[in-house]
């Protein structure tokens, strides 16, 4: 196996080089490398090392969504090549800005985060009525609902999601994670959500492992 | 409840019933700002306590060294009294810098008043007022920092509270607070406050609406359509002023939008910027960054939420221009930096001003790098006062909403910052930002620095001139009218450019 095209493949993806990642991907492909190789140590892996440093502060927010952009790319030309091999995504989650609030930022870095984890992604946008979350997570069967707000105006609105979900009575099938600035732990207790994480790639790696242990 | 407990504030003794927050007490008897709305995330709110409180929370711990946490330093917003208690905030700061209107262009006399004329602008942060004779002269100036800072320093964390059941008394406080303002400036004048027969007050669509009590609530959410956007005279009684005589006509200009407020409408009157054919942007930068183009007789504007970091919340060692700020950072020879403080004194923080300076300095001297990464992190400015990698990415945000703004608005015209004639900064801030460092970091697109006119508080010398000719009233009310709002959330060229600009 060509492990030094998968490494050229994480670094460049890392360095955001959109335009390459896509030729090397089909180079890979061309060599033979599986689908589902090029995509857990090549772009995949790319993406954990952008997520990590994030964590850490060594790059920031345009790093990230240009990575993003290089993985999209590299995921586009994967992508009939992992259908025909059969391959699933690792889980499935919806995501939103709630009700009220338009930013959008916060949400997008999530989303292609856990998009880098070989999540499938429903991106519900901004300003998503509680309603629109429920449905869509019984409608599309997803295993988490993650919802997003930057105003301590609308950051209530998740409170109603989690009613939603009890009333619904999907809570043993899905997961609600929160997030965005005025959101935190004690918040997530008191309106009873699943998780709160801190930032994009803490969440990411959350609901992998909850797709994992639900997914089995 | 339980019992009631005594606990003294700065050697104040106040009564209240056991299980009382201390943000509570605060709120009530002093005016300790709480930037982040007693939330505990901001840890701004630093007293000192002594008796019978909760142990440390752990946002505390987060947030407060163990040093103060052993010295008895602990958040206001989360120390709750559960019995004897001594409480001591720390000296309020003094001697902070507010800026009041620069001098007035050229007008049509016609006084909106007979004996005496106050205008008044109602800023976020602070509040500034002037009065006036029949002839134009300026009489007596006064300002203070806006007492509605004890429910946050932005506009969201107030409304919130005003949501929570505090409008009427948000309310209360400001029209105290100018009440005494008015009563300031007659006292400086050396006449009685009944004779100032009229007032201009000009601000932002929120403070307006506080001092109004009007409900805030729908300007709290999307689509931020507010309730009531002004532009009417009302009397002094109505609006809960004391001092002129409650039939006092009190003119409230007109707001564009729920993020467009009369205070631009201020800013515009008294820019110049109609007056002149050529191809302009005003911006006032401050939590909320306003901006409006003017370009062949047409009018945009729109609002970019910056937060508070040029006002030193959100940043670590952040804080007010007032004494011990750091206000002006530049590069030695030997690429070593050297600061300024205001006071002339040991250095206890950093402000706005500051800020942009060191920013630039680090940029320069190769600390930092223009993705925002810190060589060092923190890095030192001046014993003790540093920044953070998380303080840069802070200013990286807040820069990169006002110029991408700006790039937005000039786009949303057809045009690009190359067509762009002058830049005018309105606001307190513009009087102390180096220009060139500002575009420097990004704060300002590179080819808008060539013509930078400053105009201070532009907001209050408009409400002056609305004041001193009557018949510009009728002019501000076409002019807020015919703006035309560029909408920046969902917009993709602004999310664009927002991505585009948080390099350095």
């Amino acid at each position: 196996m060509n492990t030094e095209l998968l490494n050229e493949i994480s670094l460049n993806l890392q360095q955001g080089k959109a335009k390459l990642i896509k030729e090397l991907v089909q180079q890979a492909i061309d060599e033979g490398i599986p689908a589902e190789t090029i995509l857990n140590d090549g772009l995949m892996a790319g993406m954990n090392v952008i997520g990590e440093k994030f964590k850490n502060n060594d790059v920031y927010i345009p790093e990230v969504l240009i990575a993003a952009r290089a993985m999209n790319n590299g995921a586009q030309v994967l992508k009939p090549y992992l259908a025909a091999s059969g391959v699933k995504a690792k889980g499935k989650v919806c995501i939103g800005t709630v009700q009220g609030d338009l930013h959008d930022i916060g949400k997008n870095l999530v989303k292609m985060m856990m998009e880098g984890k070989g999540l499938e992604v429903v991106d519900l946008g901004s300003d998503v009525a509680p309603e629109t979350f429920i449905e869509t997570a019984i409608n599309e069967n997803c295993q988490i609902i993650a919802c997003s707000a930057l105003l301590t105006t609308t950051m209530d609105v998740m409170g109603k999601v989690v009613e939603l979900a009890n009333e619904a009575g999907i809570r043993d099938k899905v997961r609600i994670m929160i997030g965005g600035a005025p959101v935190d732990e004690a918040f997530c207790r008191r309106i009873g959500a699943d998780l709160y994480t801190e930032d994009a790639a803490s969440a990411a790696d959350a609901a992998a492992a909850f797709c994992a242990e639900m997914l089995g | 409840m339980g019992e009631t407990i005594t606990v003294y504030l700065n050697d104040k003794a106040v009564s209240v019933p056991a299980g009382t927050a201390l943000k509570d007490v605060l709120r009530s008897e002093s005016s300790l700002p709480m930037p982040c709305g007693g939330h505990g995330k901001c840890g701004k709110c630093r007293v000192f306590v002594t008796g019978s409180v909760n142990a440390p929370t752990d946002e505390e711990r987060r947030l407060l060294s163990e040093r103060e946490l052993a010295s008895g330093v602990r958040l206001a917003c989360r120390v709750v009294l559960n019995g004897e208690a001594r409480i001591r905030t720390q000296e309020a700061v003094s001697g902070v810098r507010i800026v009041s209107g620069g001098v007035l262009p050229a007008y049509e006399p016609a006084p909106f008043f007979t004996q005496y004329g106050a205008a008044i602008d109602i800023g976020t942060t602070t509040l500034a007022a002037a009065l006036y004779d029949p002839s134009g002269a300026l009489l007596a100036k006064t300002s203070r920092m806006n007492p509605e800072s004890r429910w946050g320093a932005d506009v969201i964390s107030r409304m919130e509270a005003a949501r929570a059941g505090k409008r009427d008394e948000i309310a209360a406080v400001i029209r105290q607070a100018l009440s005494e303002m008015l009563e300031i400036l007659a006292l400086e004048a050396g006449v009685t406050a009944s004779a100032i027969d009229a007032i201009v007050i000009t601000g932002n669509t929120v403070m307006l609406s506080f001092l109004y009590n009007e409900d805030t609530e729908p300007l709290t959410h999307a689509p931020f359509i507010a309730n009531r956007l002004f532009g009417e005279t009302v009397t002094a009684a109505f609006l809960g002023l004391t001092g002129p005589l409650p039939e006092t006509k009190v003119c409230l200009p007109p707001c564009a939008a729920g993020f467009v407020g009369a205070d631009i409408s201020c800013a515009v009157l008294s820019s110049g910027l109609l007056s002149s054919d050529e191809t302009a942007v005003l911006v006032d930068i401050g939590t909320n960054g306003e901006m409006v183009l003017s370009h062949g007789g047409e009018l945009y504007a729109c609002s970019t939420a910056a937060g508070p970091a040029f006002e030193g919340a959100g940043i670590s060692m952040g804080m007010n221009g007032g004494d011990g700020a750091v206000d002006r950072v530049w590069l030695k020879e030997d690429g070593t930096l050297e600061a300024h403080v205001i006071g002339e004194r040991e250095a206890k923080g950093i402000c706005g001003s500051g800020l942009v300076d060191a920013v630039a300095c680090l940029l320069k001297n190769e600390t930092l790098d223009e993705t925002g990464r810190l060589e060092e992190d923190p890095a030192v400015i001046l014993p003790p006062v540093r920044l953070t990698g998380k303080d840069i990415r802070m200013v990286q945000l807040a820069k990169s909403a006002i110029h991408a703004g700006m790039r937005t608005l000039i786009g949303a015209a057809g045009l690009t910052p190359k067509d762009v004639r002058c830049l005018y900064i309105a606001g307190g801030f513009g009087n102390y930002l180096d220009i060139e460092n500002a575009a420097a970091i990004g704060l300002i697109p590179e080819e808008l620095k060539k013509n930078v006119r400053i105009l201070g508080n532009a907001a209050l010398s408009g409400a002056s001139l609305l004041l001193l000719s009557k018949g510009l009233q009728e002019d501000v009310r076409t002019l807020a009218e015919r703006i035309r709002i560029v909408e920046l959330s969902a917009n993709p060229v602004f999310a664009e450019e927002y991505m585009e600009q948080m390099f350095f």
